[in-house]
């Protein structure tokens, strides 16, 4: 389990106070610093990427319907709907919902930070994907755990090389 | 002519007007169903932003130019339909032109304002929003009277092989229709939707983009945007989508 | 240039306690950058990284962009109906500008 002062084990607070965006900014300015390709030869694997946003917890399997077309029309535009099952009470909700795109230069794509007053955790939004990969949510609970999901996804090119 | 040879010469007609529009579908028709759900939905299809901003413009006092509205009082009345007519002779100059060129001649001429350019974002603002106001009209483009050269200029360029590939228009889009060209589906290249939100793209753009990219995709030359060639391409492809629905602002991958 | 626009589409008005749909779709390139220019100039990132949702005050989502996101990019998340009161939808672009654009649920 992480250490005690770990946000992870904080104490959940029920709206984005302003100390927590500041932190949850900076974290996340850090990780889009990191691009996978400026590692050693390989570029780091999903789960190592999974275990940086999880500060090394593994996540469960469970509870995150995750919705993405097996084999994408166009890589620019690329429809994802996350709905993880929570009642998004003040003591058990989402905090976060982040996703990974393990093969795109920058492979951290998007964060959605929520509350209680979300109601559901069900987000839609267009991703950018830059070649066939997996793709993978991670949804940070209030209780202190994770969980998550992924999908193999399949780019596929367009008819003409037509220059746009 | 005799009650039976009218009635056969009808029947005849009906046939032929009736195969070519049972035959000939729009761009819409090989999306997927998700973003054919997509085009239709303006809280999600991209090129409604583009709309908006014509509308804007639409509206907008530039100096002491009169404004678009100012001639065009409730274009959701006064316009509906008019896109849907254009590529078109101009009574004026005898030249063909579409719905760019009306709209940057209404700039110069009427609003004494310098011309937004080809492709332009004003420009495909300004056209998006006009189109946007025909959506779901039936095309009503002419082939005869004035038209009648341009129609034949603009068949004869879609006959024509072209390019490194030696390929004419009608090779794809007639005789391989619904087949796969690696990951896309063989249209009939209609380009009813249009101007269009192209994923592609990450913009909208109008047919003139799609149809330089359609010249690139067979290494042939790259008409300008405006170019007599594609102006009587377009009025030849609107021809042949008579009666088809106007979609603009189109969703396209 | 582009123009900044946003369209947010939601219900006017709702039940205290009702769940709504929020669907916000902006007009942005989203430039991930990293391309060489005609002057040999390595062209700048410039997305939007940040949009924030307050309503009646309170912050109630946040999202946060990189490079993967799609241009013009598309979202939609849930919000319970309150109280009546503006939402606030605040846009940050990369250098530090922002946007913003208001929206009022009447909740009965």
């Amino acid at each position: 389990m992480s250490s005690p002062i770990s946000p992870a084990c904080a104490r959940p607070e029920p709206a984005l106070s302003r100390r927590e965006v500041m932190a949850a900014g900076a974290a996340s300015l850090a990780l889009a610093a990191l691009p996978a390709s400026t590692h050693a030869a390989a570029p780091p694997a999903l789960a190592e990427l999974i275990a940086r946003v999880t500060e090394g917890a593994v996540p469960e399997r469970a509870r995150i319907t995750f919705d993405i077309p097996q084999l994408v029309e166009n890589g620019n535009s690329v429809d994802v709907a996350i709905l993880v099952e929570s009642p998004m009470t003040e003591a058990d909700h989402v905090r976060w919902i982040h996703v990974i795109a393990e093969k795109n230069p920058f492979p951290d794509v998007a964060r959605f930070h929520l509350t209680p007053r979300s109601g559901r955790a069900d987000i839609r939004a267009t991703l950018r994907l830059a070649t066939s990969q997996k793709v993978a949510v991670v949804a940070a609970l209030s209780g202190g755990g994770y969980v998550m999901a992924d999908a193999d996804i399949v780019v596929t090119l367009s008819a003409c090389i037509d220059g746009g | 002519m005799s009650a039976a040879g009218r009635t056969s010469a009808i029947a005849l007609l009906a046939l032929a007007g009736a195969a070519a529009a049972q035959e000939i579908k729009p761009g819409s028709a090989f999306l997927s169903p998700q973003m054919q759900r997509q085009q239709e939905d303006e809280a999600r299809n991209p090129g409604w932003l583009w709309v908006e901003q014509g509308e804007e413009l639409f509206s907008r006092r530039d100096g002491t130019a009169p404004t678009c509205l100012s001639c065009h009082a409730d274009p959701r009345q006064s316009l509906r339909g008019a896109a849907a007519r254009y590529p078109q002779v101009d009574a004026t100059s005898g030249k063909l032109i579409n719905l760019e060129g009306r709209i940057e001649q209404c700039r110069v001429d009427r609003q004494k304002q310098p011309a937004f350019g080809y492709e332009s974002q004003e420009l495909l603002g300004l056209t998006a929003y006009v189109a946007s106001l025909s959506k779901g009209v039936p095309l009503a483009v002419s082939a005869e009277g004035a038209a009648k050269p341009f129609y034949e200029a603009g068949k004869a360029f879609y006959e024509r092989r072209q390019g490194q590939l030696n390929l004419a228009c009608t090779q794809c889009h007639d005789g391989l229709v619904g087949q796969k060209l690696r990951g896309d589906t063989i249209s009939y290249g209609i380009g009813s939707g249009y101007p269009a939100y192209r994923l592609e793209w990450n913009e909208l753009g109008s047919l003139h983009r799609r149809l330089r990219a359609c010249s690139l995709g067979v290494r042939a030359t790259q008409f300008d945007y405006g170019s007599d060639d594609y102006l009587a391409l377009e009025l030849y492809l609107a021809v042949r989508a008579k009666g088809l629905a106007l979609e603009a602002p189109g969703l396209r991958r | 240039m582009a123009s900044f626009n946003a369209r947010i589409t939601m219900p006017a008005e709702a039940k205290a306690g009702e769940i709504v749909e929020i669907r916000v779709l902006v007009r942005h390139p989203m430039d991930r950058g990293g391309q060489v220019d005609s002057e040999g100039r390595v062209v700048p990132r410039k997305i939007l990284n940040r949009l924030t949702v307050t309503y009646a005050g309170e912050p109630v989502f946040r999202y946060d962009m990189h490079t993967g996101v799609s241009a013009n990019p598309f979202v939609s998340f849930t919000t319970r109906a309150v109280e009546t009161g503006d939402l606030t939808f605040e846009w940050r672009e990369d250098g530090g500008a922002t946007f913003t654009r208001t929206a009022r649920l009447v909740v009965t």
